[in-house]
């Protein structure tokens, strides 16, 4: 029991610790949050509530529509314009990543100029007042000592309004030298196409409507020139049509996500599959699939390319390849594709006619839904090999050199040493939203806004059988003291006075694209697709539709392919290979990484965490390697390994990868960047750096599957970061098989 | 010892209860502002309607503080020779936003949307008491002149009695996917 005395000190601590209570209460109270009004409050918005605007994806070359959710004036969100023809309401990886391109830590903030030694990276913060004089005062020396032609101007394929824009000040200024690069371009394939249907372009291949598409190395459900209308195209063909699944076959070396998607894998030996697809053409023509009148002219063009003698190049059994040909031509209507993959090789061309003119002989697929319906013509495009950009920067050609958008040092073999012939330029100037490696060596850095600050417009290639143009509009105003790179031309224009002012008389970017495409209204408002009557209607619609198109599919022309014209362009043999095969006894193919594509999403945080799809790998480079050939040689996943090459070598560690022929390994390509901001620097290898300086010489565009290496196994620290751990079933039964046979039985 | 533990345990419950007493009845109960602003003023002696001011209540998930203009509004001509107005005067010359400090706060794992609930017609008062009545801000019902129980505590077993039975009042019923995780946690 409880005395008095005990009861008063029961209650006196119980006092005591009651109001140490309180009074640590009081202590840990959160600081009240505040509630900011608004000064003024803007009209357009109501905090809380998401305004979309519809826009376009610079991502990819793909031009996917897009819709950016805005909460008070931030941009919160992006996803697929669902009434956009070519994403159809989806959008990739990286096209998601787009929110960290706008809040990059990384951007260039203020206008800079170069004041320790290129490439030093010491750099001044100037205004864009101080920025643009000093260019525009540049550029008038150039001019008034007769050296107009000495401005170059290099950027990524871009088309719509700001490409016409570029094309008249350079015009104006008196200079032909505007060019745009890309590693990751179509050049061949639309070199080939030129030739085989007669169109420089990227036709419509109509993969939603086929029954059997074979598929030489298109990995076009991850980077291959659409990936997001492709993958609805794809799930279309597989699983919209009840009752109907359509085939795909997927040829290539290595597996990829497409080729792991397919039903069949043909592992061909590198550097042959143009070969392959002339086997399956005399086939096709020897098996009287064929039936044109020309028959006999083909068998002859044909005749060294029995599935017989291919068999041994390409180890592709003769029974497989004819198989191949045969239900290739019995399904109807069917699709043949070359993709990135046998673009890339030194023969690039051939292989991508190969391909072509299977469409042809299998009952001409061209011009038919479930083939390839041809685009309209485009305009030339711009690409520059960059070895002739090299050429002349080594001449002196170049005086002033305005990079936009493009990253060459980066994305160039490591034999071009572009980094080396950039010293003879006396000015670069970088318009640039980062810091890359190019802009690094660059005199003058004058940053421009991202593509969810900006205006613009697309114009896709290659649509999707009818014509489409996307608007770019700002979702945000601008995050940093940045400029839209049409505003910074046309700055550059009124400073240069004289002929600009008639050619380029708009005071801002935004402007300009409002008149053109009034200018585009005024020609077409007579159209029956366009039902508006006003321009302010239509321009309304433009933007918050995201765009113009046509909504029917136009029927294409068949097309005839005559023999003699295309025998030339034929591959003559296998792909040629830097390298001999004792000394180096890899292939190596090189191929854009689904997230960074060339390089350019490596300093997006969201897409160096996603997990590879095939191998589940993040944050770095790897080697993918075939794991009996990596047990010969003891080598374990994990270890890093040497990759060297005639022209130089990497390194970093293995991953073990079934889908892989023994006789090649590959690497993504995309890390490996020495300056990209804190979450690109310093991870994986660039296997550019491996590569000779080879282009396809009818178009220029850079072979990246040219060269055969050897590894070395060493013990460089590195790590492989996979998510997931193990392959094997260990007798969980996750995955449930049954034979064709015994489904057969089941299924009757 | 055993007196000991006695007290060590006397000391630790009472320790909670009045740790809990303060976070329960005390903290955040009606700070002071950085203006003496009176809603009795406003909404009782002036009959100004909530949504006046607070006008994305039915707009969106927040009601919205009235902007410094929305202030200035009326008080370029009514009681300018107020001291309390000429602080509204000078945040609107300096074009600086006035800092508020919130009373009601929802932590930010909860969903909630003012337009919704006005939408449905519930009161502003059901949940925020009789504001009309109060000059400065305060979280607490007062009897007798002294702070008493909370309008509304904000738990969550507080929102689930609406949603399961008080919205009989409002639209007949319980709540179509009241009680659903996702409808408040999302
Ligand atoms: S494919 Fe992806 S990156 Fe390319 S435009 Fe579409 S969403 Fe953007």
């Amino acid at each position: 029991m409880l005395n008095r005395r005990d009861f008063l000190r029961v209650v006196g601590i119980g006092s005591a610790g009651a109001a140490a209570g309180f009074a640590l209460a009081e202590l840990n109270a959160p600081n009240p949050a505040r509630l900011i009004p608004y000064l003024i409050p803007p009209e357009d918005i109501i905090p809380g509530v998401a305004n979309w605007y519809a826009s376009v994806c610079r991502q990819c070359g793909a031009g996917c529509g897009i819709v950016v959710k805005v909460m008070e004036g931030r941009a919160k969100k992006i996803e697929g314009n669902p009434i956009h023809p070519i994403s159809k309401g989806g959008l990739c990886a990286r096209g998601q990543a787009g929110l960290q391109v706008l809040y990059n830590p990384g951007r260039i903030k203020n206008p800079l100029r170069r004041i320790g030694e290129r490439g030093k990276g010491e750099f001044q913060e100037i205004t864009w007042e101080e920025g643009l004089t000093i260019l525009s005062k540049n550029l008038k020396e150039l001019r008034d000592r007769g050296e107009g032609d000495g401005l170059y101007l290099l950027t990524s394929p871009i088309s719509g309004h700001l490409k016409l824009l570029l094309k008249n000040f350079m015009n104006a200024y008196g200079s032909s030298k505007y060019f745009a690069y890309e590693l990751i371009n179509y050049e061949n394939l639309r070199f080939a196409n030129n030739i085989t249907f007669g169109q420089n372009s990227l036709p419509h291949y109509d993969i939603e409507n086929t029954n059997l598409l074979l598929s030489f190395g298109a990995d076009f459900l991850t980077t291959w020139i659409s990936p997001v209308n492709y993958s609805y195209a794809y799930g279309h063909m597989r699983q919209g049509r009840p009752g109907l699944r359509g085939k795909v076959i997927q040829v290539e070396p290595r597996l990829s996500l497409t080729g792991a998607n397919a039903d069949e894998w043909v592992a061909v030996k590198p550097g042959t599959e143009g070969l392959l697809a002339l086997a399956i053409a005399y086939e096709i023509v020897e098996g009287g699939y064929y039936k044109g009148e020309d028959r006999g002219k083909w068998l002859a063009a044909l005749e060294r390319f029995t599935p017989r003698d291919v068999a041994k190049v390409t180890e592709v059994a003769e029974e497989r390849i004819i198989g191949i040909a045969r239900e290739f031509s019995k399904t109807k209507p069917s699709l043949a594709i070359g993709g990135e993959n046998v673009s890339s090789y030194e023969n690039g061309v051939s292989n991508l006619v190969a391909i072509n003119i299977l469409n042809y002989l299998a009952g001409n697929n061209i011009g038919i839904s479930g083939g390839i319906i041809p685009n309209r013509d485009i305009e030339k495009s711009s690409f520059i090999p960059v070895n002739s950009l090299m050429q002349d920067a080594s001449k002196g050609k170049i005086k002033t050199l305005i990079l936009y958008d493009t990253n060459p040092v980066f994305t160039t073999p490591g034999a071009v040493k572009v980094e080396g012939q950039l010293k003879n330029i006396p000015l670069i100037v970088s318009l640039s939203s980062f810091m890359d490696e190019t802009t690094l060596l660059s005199d003058l850095i004058l940053p421009t806004h991202t593509y969810l600050e900006d205006w613009g417009d697309n114009f896709t290639e290659p649509s999707v059988g009818y014509p489409v143009a996307t608007i770019m509009q700002p979702a945000v105003n601008p995050v940093f003291n940045t400029k839209s790179v049409g505003d910074i031309f046309i700055h550059l224009a009124r400073n240069l006075a004289g002929v600009f002012q008639k050619e380029i008389p708009w005071t801002d970017f935004g402007a300009y694209l409002q008149a053109s495409w009034k200018m585009v209204y005024n020609k077409h408002k007579d159209m029956k697709e366009i039902r508006e009557t006003t321009f302010e209607e239509f321009w309304n619609n433009l933007l918050s539709k995201g765009g113009w198109w046509k909504e029917e599919s136009q029927a294409g022309k068949k097309v005839y392919i005559s023999v003699n014209k295309i025998t030339p362009y034929l591959p003559k043999g296998p792909a040629s290979f830097d390298g001999d095969d004792k000394d180096y006894p890899f292939y190596l193919t090189l191929y854009p990484h689904s997230s960074y594509m060339d390089g350019r999403g490596a300093n997006l945080p969201w897409l160096q965490e996603l997990p590879d799809a095939m191998t589940s790998v993040v944050w770095g480079t790897w080697i993918e390697m075939n794991p009996e050939r990596a047990t010969t040689m003891g080598i374990k996943e994990g270890d890093v390994i040497e990759v060297e090459s005639p022209f130089g070598k990497i390194y970093a560690p293995v991953c073990l990868y079934a889908g892989q022929r023994p006789d090649t390994i590959s690497i993504p390509i995309g890390q490996g960047h020495k300056f990209y901001g804190k979450y690109a620097e310093g991870r994986g290898a660039n296997p550019l750096d491996l590569l000779p300086f080879k282009v396809d010489e009818r178009t220029g565009a850079v072979s990246h599957n040219s060269t055969k290496v050897k590894i070395t196994k060493t013990n460089s620290p590195g790590r492989l970061v996979k998510m997931a751990g193990w392959t094997k079933e260990l007798g969980r039964d996750i995955v449930q098989t049954i034979t064709p046979e015994e489904f057969q039985v089941k299924e009757g | 010892m055993k007196r000991f533990l006695l007290y060590l345990t006397v000391a630790i419950i009472t320790f909670t209860i009045g740790y809990n007493i303060n976070l329960i009845y005390f903290s955040d109960r009606a700070p002071e502002q950085p203006i003496n602003f009176s809603h009795k003023v406003h909404a009782a002696d002036n009959s100004i309607p909530c949504l006046y001011c607070h006008i994305y209540a039915d707009k969106s998930t927040i009601s919205g503080v009235p902007s410094v203009q929305k202030c200035m509004g009326c008080h370029k001509i009514i009681k300018t020779d107020s001291p309390e107005i000429q602080k509204v005067v000078s945040y609107w010359e300096k074009k600086e936003p006035i800092p508020w400090i919130k009373v009601y706060n929802l932590p930010d794992y909860v969903y909630f949307s003012h337009k919704r609930h006005v939408k449905a017609s519930v009161p502003c008062q059901r949940c925020h008491g009789d504001v009309a009545k109060m000059d400065r801000i305060t979280r607490q019902t007062v009897i007798f002149g002294v702070p008493f129980l909370r309008v509304s505590p904000l738990k969550m077993g507080w929102c689930l009695d609406c949603h399961k039975n008080g919205a009989k009042e409002f639209i007949g019923g319980p709540v179509r996917n009241g009680t659903d995780c996702w409808t408040c946690h999302k």
